[in-house]
């Protein structure tokens, strides 16, 4: 069976890497009594993915481990194991068993929600941007691949975009696409909104914060892919 | 904006911004409102090195025992930190809560190596905390210990407290006397009063200090009506199976330098080594239980999630039980995918059946420290090791599949001769013989040497305390040589240093309080992290000694006579001064003295009551 594993991601850890969190995590379950498969060969490491790669410097509520293990547990132990062996800034959340024919989460991960909050100079400019680019049918980017930097059109990945005005700024909620073969990162489409508004930096103060994983059910809506 | 929100507008602007971040698996977090005592620990350098310290680790986690106390972390931000500190007017903060180190009851600070003081000097000043002692009306008590300890007097006007020896319970009993103090309502000097009462307890602005016409020391006596000792003799934990060792470690996120397991299996070391301080301010051994490092082993194991153990002492080769514990560790371990290793493995041990071992799990470069070159020098330090012994060694390793080797040396040391010198290369040239008298088919392919040559830094306690650094042009000389003769051994790879740090070192691991001003001045000059040789400025170090008309080499450049009143002498290490008088003139006859545990060489520590035993 597999355990999906549904953390937070606090803001005082922003800045762990991505390499470093997967370090962290196989540590963290040879802290717990689960019955952890390992991969074998010389260096045995622990059979796990997470849905995601989160950037550094960005913070989550919904980051999904995905672990094999070697035989069957409850839902309750692998929850109660976890909880303990997890620091207070990378809460557990979820606990999740699935059977091992389980798409692997990565694979059905179609999209992703955000919270982008700007303050300080530029922000208004930044967020000003939204309806303009809403209003194209295309936009062209540059967007980073593993083959290289690629121009793309951007805007059918931008599936949902809203702003607000809060005390201290501005807060878009996001909804962009995260697959492997189209993502749209907050960070690039801030960007684009900077471009666009003739600024050449973005806003002093940018936090960008993932809210939810999803994939899409049989009827090809989003669905939290916790349960999906 | 609150400080922790500033510090992290800053945190995008610096290199690691994991070195100030905190919130590490296993850290300690209180609330303040249920703490008597906050102490806050400096370790002066990065968060990456002062993270392998042992010596921290084991404070943090006996004082975090204390539900009075709350031990907090800090570390020197490096210099792209420090800018960013001063540009945005941060203070310096704790790890853990983000508490201004200022807030602080007592800040302790550990003295691993002297050319770290500098950073003292801009964790303080970043802290707002006056940098002399004398200055300060408020604020924490500045303690320092760990090994510089045993000569701090550089940094003497800096601190308010001194603490010598093992400090598991005298820094427990310090948290005691503070709150006493501070429910006494008495004076902040009474504090260092009160304190110099424990046995370990040194409070350089208690002792006057008296000068020679030529420079040396006259006396060094505690002021009139301080209470102070005129002898401070060190802290003693004679049980260390009694002596609190942590159950849990703080796992940082990134790497650091030693990112695993430390248990220390014994205290001291009695081979009597006559150039290594740690060999003589430890005394005397005191070792664990194979029992109670396994308890240790599987807990820690358990709560940490580390795959590797260091078993940690000053010779691990000597623990009475290797073996057992060795085979123990293994067996025990070997189904939960933990690696075991032992870092500093004597090359005239029984190690052969450990080496068979350890291999199972794990082979890295076998280390070895013959020290010099030649028999004569090493029998000059007391190196009680035979070129039999290494070759011995080494060809075991080899045959049992190990390909590389760290050889390690240093020049400069007392009567040494180029002949000496050439020594080293003899030895590694031998060393590679070995490796090619096994049969092609019965060895790991890929042989590598590595010869690191340092350069000799008399320290305080040791019975080369007396003995001047070799001067530049000599070991300029030496290194040119090793440099030009190992280059021509096939597989040899050559590492040595520029003496200009070794030589600052020598100075301030033999000096007094007069280089208090020449610290200062070169800290102002812009020296910082003099231990990453791309920071050492050896030109603004000069430029302080000149400008405040103090000469270095009055301090790493003269033989001391014996009679000299060393800038120490009021500091007990546990070992007689007339053992290191007695080993030095041995060492002039190039005699040895056989390792304690064949027989004692009457050191002294015999005077402390349960020592020795």
């Amino acid at each position: 069976m597999r355990i999906l594993f549904e953390f937070e991601k606090h803001a005082r850890l922003r800045f762990i890497s991505h390499l470093d969190l997967q370090r962290f995590m196989q540590m963290a379950l040879r802290r717990t009594n689960l019955p952890v498969a390992y991969s074998q060969g010389f260096n045995p490491h622990p059979q796990m993915n997470f849905a995601s790669a989160l950037a550094m410097g960005w913070t989550s509520d919904c980051e999904i481990l995905d672990v094999k293990m070697a035989e069957d547990i409850t839902e309750d132990f692998a929850h109660q194991q976890m909880a303990a062996a997890l620091p207070p800034d990378l809460p557990l959340r979820r606990v999740r068993c699935v059977d091992d024919s389980h798409p692997k989460t990565m694979a059905i991960l179609m999209m992703a929600d955000y919270e982008i909050t700007l303050a300080g100079d530029g922000a208004e400019q930044v967020v000003n941007a939204i309806p303009g680019f809403l209003a194209e049918t295309e936009v062209l980017a540059m967007r980073k691949t593993k083959s290289g930097e690629k121009q793309t059109d951007i805007r059918p990945m931008s599936v949902m975009l809203k702003s607000i005005q809060t005390d201290v700024g501005f807060r878009i909620d996001a909804r962009l696409m995260l697959k492997e073969t189209a993502t749209l990162k907050p960070d690039l489409l801030l960007k684009v909104f900077a471009e666009r508004a003739g600024l050449a930096d973005l806003p002093a103060a940018v936090n960008i914060h993932r809210t939810k994983l999803l994939g899409l059910d049989q009827s090809c809506q989003p669905k939290d892919l916790f349960i999906l | 904006m609150n400080l922790s929100d500033r510090i992290d507008s800053v945190l995008m602007q610096v290199q690691k911004p994991v070195r100030y971040m905190g919130g590490e698996f296993g850290s300690v977090m209180k609330d303040p409102a249920d703490i008597s005592v906050r102490y806050a620990f400096l370790f002066p350098d990065v968060y990456e090195v002062g993270m392998s310290h042992l010596g921290m680790k084991i404070l943090y986690h006996a004082m975090n025992l204390r539900e009075d106390t709350w031990c907090e972390r800090v570390f020197t931000p490096w210099v792209d930190m420090e800018q960013q500190m001063r540009e945005h007017q941060l203070p310096l903060f704790s790890l853990e809560s983000r508490t201004p180190i200022s807030e602080f009851d007592l800040l302790g600070i550990t003295l691993q190596y002297e050319m770290s003081y500098t950073n003292i000097l801009t964790s303080l000043d970043l802290a707002g905390i006056p940098l002399r002692q004398k200055d300060r009306t408020d604020g924490p008590f500045v303690i320092c210990g760990g090994p510089c300890a045993y000569n701090a007097e550089p940094i003497a006007d800096f601190v308010d407290l001194i603490v010598l020896g093992d400090g598991e319970q005298i820094t427990l009993d310090l948290l005691d006397v503070y709150k006493d103090w501070r429910s006494s309502g008495a004076a902040r000097e009474e504090f260092l009063k009160m304190a110099v009462k424990l046995q370990g307890v040194y409070a350089p602005s208690l002792y006057d200090v008296t000068y020679h016409t030529d420079g040396t020391i006259e006396s060094v006596l505690p002021k009139r009506n301080s209470g102070a000792p005129e002898r401070v003799y060190k802290a003693l934990v004679n049980d260390l199976n009694g002596a609190d060792f942590p159950d849990q470690l703080i796992v940082p996120y990134g790497e650091v330098v030693h990112n695993r397991i430390m248990l220390e299996i014994f205290r001291g070391c009695t081979r009597g080594c006559r150039f290594c301080q740690a060999g003589m301010i430890y005394r005397p051994v005191r070792e664990r239980s194979v029992e109670r490092l396994m308890g240790l082993a599987e807990t820690l194991v358990h709560n940490t999630g580390y795959d590797e153990i260091s078993l940690m002492s000053l010779s691990s080769g000597d623990y009475s039980c290797l073996p057992e514990l060795a085979g123990d560790m293994i067996t025990k371990f070997i189904d939960k995918r933990v690696k075991v290793s032992l870092p500093s493995m004597r090359i005239d041990s029984v190690i052969k059946d450990t080496l068979a071992q350890t291999q199972k799990v794990r082979k890295t470069a076998l280390t070895l420290a013959p020290e010099a070159g030649s028999q004569r020098l090493r029998d000059v330090i007391n190196k009680g090791v035979t070129e039999e012994d290494l070759i011995r060694s080494v060809h075991d390793a080899f045959e049992q599949g190990w390909s590389s080797v760290k050889l390690y040396f240093m020049i400069g040391l007392p009567t040494e001769t180029d002949e000496d010198v050439m020594g080293i290369v003899d030895l590694a040239s031998k060393v590679q013989r070995q490796y090619f008298s096994i049969p092609k088919s019965q060895r790991a392919p890929g042989l590598r040497i590595t010869v690191s040559a340092s350069v000799f830094v008399p320290k305080p306690f040791t019975p080369f305390q007396w003995s001047p650094q070799l001067d530049r042009e000599t070991i300029v000389h030496r290194q040119g040589m090793l440099k030009h003769e190992l280059s021509r051994i096939k597989g040899v790879d050559f590492k040595y240093h520029a003496p200009d740090l070794s030589f600052t070192e020598a100075v301030f691991a033999t000096g007094d309080r007069r280089l208090g001003d020449v610290l200062e001045l070169a800290w102002s000059l812009g020296c910082r992290f003099e231990g990453w040789s791309e920071q050492f400025r050896y030109d603004l170090w000069m430029q302080a000694f000149r400008e405040l008309d103090v000469d270095p080499c009055f301090y790493a450049c003269r033989t001391r006579d014996t009679d000299e009143t060393l800038p120490w002498d009021h500091l007990d290490a546990g070992i007689d001064k007339e053992f290191l008088l007695r080993e030095w003139d041995r060492a002039q006859q190039a005699l040895i003295t056989p390792d304690c545990r064949k027989g004692c060489a009457n050191c002294g520590m015999k005077r402390y009551e349960g020592a020795c035993l």
